[in-house]
């Protein structure tokens, strides 16, 4: 035992021993930075760019909001003539050729000038312009579900990365063992059954066994009330569906990849060495092989920022979860294009960010990964 | 399930042809419900007419326990100050089907499923001018009374004394000449198109004036006689008020909203900015003034803090304060001005609270768990309900006044010279009928549940015709072939048949998303094809379609979006007779005469004898007369058929708590009453 600590330690020494400061000096070198500022700068001409198909995109479908608003009353037994559709059109300038409506929408956004009434009335140079459907500013609609999206997407994936990192450690430390099959059993169980039908399956067990299916977040006390420390558990226990539903998937698409990365790891000539060196198995897992085998996990971080804004479309739907998924569903299909323009550019520049970040904390994690010279 | 639909039907129907007697008199007959006022609510005339049969005669007046602590507290006025005086109470004693209402207590929450559009959170609650019941019979509501001279010139609105809105203002003749001064005639509401208050006067567009007598009075003086079913009767005119003390700094004097001279208010001198900042203010977000405009002067339940004369009232809480938030509440008015026999004020529940689910189902899910306590089910749906609650639910049917389902219905202003010719033939239509086997049809599409029939009035319902609603039904494939060889058609190679001159004849049947006729397509499909006509389906989404309807471009359609129907002319002509751009069925000649011959395509033939009759049955007050130019129509439809239906029409069912009481059962749904309005929530109380 003190033979291997003390091999431990005489590689360790090998390595040159730096400062705090020098480590993170080193880390954003040079050419680090300049990547981060190039990739900054290149933030405006994709931003543009998206926010060009956005646009378009979402105007594809036949119609405007003005036609399903009608159309919508029409359903209500209220009827709107020809004169009225093409004022409010007027109003909202729809009746502008497209490329108009995108510059001044695009325009609008980026500043919006002081001796505008938009200016004086919310005191923002950033007008995201009006959501037709629910009646407000679009910020607003954004703003109402941001909270709670957040909150749910954090508990969902941090359920996610603490289950399946171990057990993804673990099965590949004990490949075909007993828990490597049942792991890898409930891994492709999970990762194969859509989550809608496993959220409605949910919902039936819960009413058959508790009376109650549990359908939404909270119950009528907590919507009027909020949650508090009282209600907490109440909370939690309606975050028992979702978590399973949302984060059983998730969890098995890690376990999957950490674990066919660490078996790859693991059989390395650098692992044989360290272990020949007689470093502990424990440091040699978790130091080393882990640390290699979870970047393509840290790849995929990109998306995580975005999901975390939108959470999860097709489950919030079936589970009644008012987070903002099915806000952009419902902009979509009543063509209110300003509120699901607003949402998935948000979500682009989420994307954008976070594909960044993962960018830099690939490098942190693997000293080979810089960013300049031959290998870009 | 089939006897409960003609009960109900039988019921709805009376309606209308009582309704239809309303013209002189009964429009003024008062609520049988409510004798506090009879005297108050006929014309003179007719007062002797009046039902009196008082009820138990009330002896002071009582208010819900929750109420009363917040008067001893000191934070609300005593009952006595917050209703009207004694004589202009309202006495709720019956329910829109003529039953006795169970009196109740107070207390509990009704759990409703989601408000859905802009007019779902007004549905339960909303108080009209006057109220109909179920068979068509009508009686002032908000208004004590109401009455016309003998030429139909002058109509007096009286007002109850000592009413309130629901934050305490007294409520009187101001708010009524400020509305219609300060909120319509500008056209802030949006709704200046009313026909109840305009006429016609030297060939153009003229609006009644409005007089303030008293606190309590107005009248609404006309050039030409405004006949009932034209004023008080129709549909749109649902009320004619909005609270000046809340509301006056927020009506601009612009451009678009012109100040109109009165002698009642003078300009705001508002322009659009200040307009805006005063309703932020309030909490109140719109777009444009113009969106504000509609949103307080017309979709006024919608936005919190506006006072209204409803039942219940939207809560100014934030996160319940919306129709978009998962937990929208309606809190009980405090001021409210009915009671019920024994005096107790209304409403019985605390509040109304509208849960929005996301997904066809979960409603189900909830009231099952006892979440919900009454929810809309579609027919499939209700047998296992009703097998796996047992006791602890029952079913509710609201009657429809639509002309059967799944219907069909032609282009006849179709651009293509060979559809709109064949279109035009009786015979072609006939034949679409005929080639259908509508027994199968029901069992394939409605499990049995809706019997075969033709587009026409539903047993019990206005101009009901035995020979009507079974015309074209017999199921006859051989019939259908000839006719379409009668109608010109050559059967091709295929089997299939083409126009004379050679070209394909394919019959494209426009749908649209969620209306349920997608799934009929393929049924009708292998009919069709069976009698020789080669058909096709677009399902596309709702504004999609309804932009095809308005270019013209389409040659059939399945399940049209505003189909032909409704509790007869008197709650809305535009589906019965082509005078707008509003049904499918008349294409482009209800454009034609809704622009005033500038668009669309002049009517012909039995098209254009529509809107004769129309004109005439507009023209005279005569109740009789109007009743005979209304059946004078049916009979034009009946003869032609225009739109085809397979099986007679499905009601509005709802599933309720056996906790919810005084919710009546067979009753009618129609715009005119305003769908679940005539369920009267105002009276429904929980016990177990």
């Amino acid at each position: 035992m003190e033979e291997n600590a003390y091999k431990e330690q005489s590689m360790h020494e090998a390595l040159p021993k730096k400062t705090l400061w020098e480590a993170v000096r080193d880390f954003f070198k040079k050419d680090l930075v300049q990547y981060i500022v190039k990739r900054i700068l290149m933030f405006i001409p994709t931003l543009l760019l998206i926010s060009v198909l956005v646009f378009f995109v979402i105007q594809l479908p036949p119609g405007d909001y003005v036609s399903a608003h009608i159309a919508a009353l029409a359903t209500e037994g209220e009827y709107v003539d020809a004169d009225y559709a093409a004022q409010l059109r007027a109003d909202y300038g729809l009746d502008l050729p497209l490329h108009e409506q995108y510059f001044k929408w695009i325009k609008d956004i980026i500043w919006t000038p002081t001796d505008s009434t938009y200016y004086r009335l919310y005191g923002s140079h950033h007008n995201w312009k009006y959501s037709f459907a629910y009646g407000r500013d679009v910020w607003d609609v954004v703003d109402d579900r941001l909270g709670l999206t957040i909150l749910v997407t954090a508990i969902i994936m941090i359920f996610q990365y603490a289950v399946s990192l171990p057990i993804a450690v673990y099965a590949s430390t004990h490949q075909y063992s007993v828990g490597d099959y049942i792991s890898s059993v409930i891994g492709f169980l999970g990762a194969a059954i859509p989550n809608f039908i496993l959220a409605i399956v949910l919902m039936y067990l819960s009413y058959k066994w508790t009376g109650n299916a549990n359908v939404g977040l909270f119950s009528q006390e907590m919507l009027q009330n909020g949650v508090h420390l009282y209600n907490f558990g109440e909370f939690l226990k309606r975050m028992i569906i979702p978590i399973l539903v949302i984060g059983t998937s998730g969890t098995c698409g890690i376990i999957r990849s950490v674990r066919a990365q660490m078996l790859d790891e693991v059989g390395r000539q650098y692992t044989l060495t360290a272990r020949a060196k007689g470093v502990p198995e424990r440091t040699i897992v978790m130091k080393y092989c882990f640390r290699a085998a979870i970047n393509p996990t840290v790849s995929g971080l990109g998306g995580v920022l975005s999901s975390l804004f939108s959470g999860s479309t097709v489950t919030a739907m079936v589970l009644n979860m008012q987070i903002q998924g099915p806000v952009l569903l419902k902009a979509l299909q009543a063509q209110d294009m300003y509120l699901a323009g607003a949402i998935v550019m948000v979500q682009a520049v989420l994307v954008v960010i976070g594909v960044l970040f993962s960018d830099i904390a690939l490098a942190f994690l693997d000293p080979r990964i810089r960013y300049s010279g031959g290998g870009r | 399930m089939k006897k409960r639909l003609f009960a109900l039907l039988l019921a709805g129907a009376m309606t209308v042809s009582l309704a239809a007697c309303g013209g002189s008199g009964d429009e003024q007959s008062s609520a049988p419900t409510d004798s506090s006022e009879s005297t108050e609510q006929s014309s003179e005339e007719e007062s002797s007419s009046e039902e009196s049969t008082p009820p138990e005669e009330a002896t002071g007046y009582s208010e819900s326990p929750t109420l009363t602590e917040l008067v001893n507290a000191g934070s609300l006025p005593a009952l006595e100050e917050r209703i009207p005086t004694e004589s202009d109470v309202f006495m709720d004693t019956m329910d829109a089907g003529g039953n006795t209402l169970e009196i109740g207590t107070y207390g509990g929450v009704i759990n409703l499923t989601g408000a859905g559009g802009s007019w779902g959170l007004s549905r339960p609650v909303l108080e009209g001018i006057i109220r109909f019941n179920a068979d068509g019979t009508y009686y002032p509501n908000v208004i004590k009374s109401f009455e016309h001279n003998e030429d139909y010139t002058v109509w007096t609105f009286k007002l109850r004394e000592g009413m309130k809105w629901s934050d305490g203002e007294d409520f009187n003749a101001d708010d009524i000449t400020f509305w219609y001064y300060m909120c319509h005639l500008n056209n802030y509401d949006t709704k200046k198109s009313w026909a109840a208050l305009k006429e016609t006067v030297d060939g153009e567009d003229a609006w009644a004036k409005l007089e303030k007598v008293d606190d309590y009075t107005v009248t609404w003086t006309f050039v030409n006689p405004k006949f009932p079913a034209d004023f008080i009767e129709s549909g749109d005119f649902k009320w004619c008020w909005a609270p000046e003390h809340y509301l006056s700094d927020m009506i601009p004097d612009t451009e678009e909203f012109p100040y109109v001279e009165n002698p009642y208010y003078q300009s705001t001198g508002l322009d659009d900015e200040a307009v805006l900042k005063n309703a932020q203010a309030k909490g109140i977000d719109a777009a444009t003034v113009k969106d504000l405009g509609k949103a307080i002067a017309y979709y006024w339940w919608n936005e919190d803090g506006i006072p209204c004369l409803n039942s219940y009232v939207l809560t100014t809480k934030e996160g319940n304060n919306s129709r978009d938030a998962q937990l929208c509440i309606l809190e009980r008015n405090p001021y409210f001005w009915k009671v019920d026999a024994k005096g107790q004020q209304l409403p019985y529940c605390e509040e109304i609270h509208f849960n929005t689910t996301s997904e066809d189902g979960q409603d189900q899910l909830m009231f099952r768990s006892g979440e919900l306590d009454i929810i809309e089910v579609p027919m499939e749906d209700i047998a296992s309900l009703l097998a796996d609650l047992g006791d602890a639910a029952q079913l509710r049917e609201l009657a429809s006044t639509n002309w059967g389902s799944y219907l069909v219905t032609f282009n006849y202003t179709c651009t293509d010279k060979n559809y709109a010719e064949l279109f035009a033939n009786p015979k072609f239509r006939q034949a679409v009928s005929i080639s259908v086997d509508r027994e199968q049809v029901s069992g394939l599409l409605s499990e049995n549940f809706l019997e075969p029939g033709q587009c026409a009035p539903q047993e019990g319902n206005f101009g009901y015709d035995e020979e009507w609603i079974n015309k074209w039904t017999e199921y006859d494939v051989e019939g259908a072939k000839k006719l379409l060889e009668e109608c010109g058609l050559v059967m091709g190679s295929d089997g299939f048949y083409d126009f004379a001159d050679g070209s394909d004849f394919v019959l494209t049947l426009l749908t649209y998303v969620d209306s349920g006729a997608a799934t009929a397509f393929p049924v009708l499909e292998q009919y069709y094809n069976a009698a020789g006509i080669k058909c096709a389906t677009k399902d596309i989404e709702v504004s999609a379609f309804d932009t095809q309807i308005d270019n013209n471009d389409w040659q059939a359609i399945l399940g049209p979006h505003t189909a032909i129907g409704g509790v007869s002319m008197k709650s809305r002509v535009q589906p019965f007779v082509p005078i707008a751009q509003a049904a499918e069925w008349y294409g482009e000649y209800g454009t034609y005469y809704g622009t005033g011959g500038q668009q669309g395509v002049k009517p012909e033939g039995d098209m254009a004898k529509l809107v004769e009759l129309y004109e005439k049955w507009n023209s005279t007050p005569d109740s009789e007369e109007r009743d005979k130019y209304n059946l004078e129509i049916y009979n034009l439809h009946k003869e032609n058929l225009w739109t085809i239906a397979y099986l007679k029409s499905a009601g509005a069912y709802s599933m309720i708590s056996s906790k919810i009481h005084n919710y009546p059962d067979l009753l009618v749904s129609d715009d005119l009453y305003q769908y679940q309005n005539i369920v009267h929530y105002w009276t429904l109380f929980k016990a177990e």
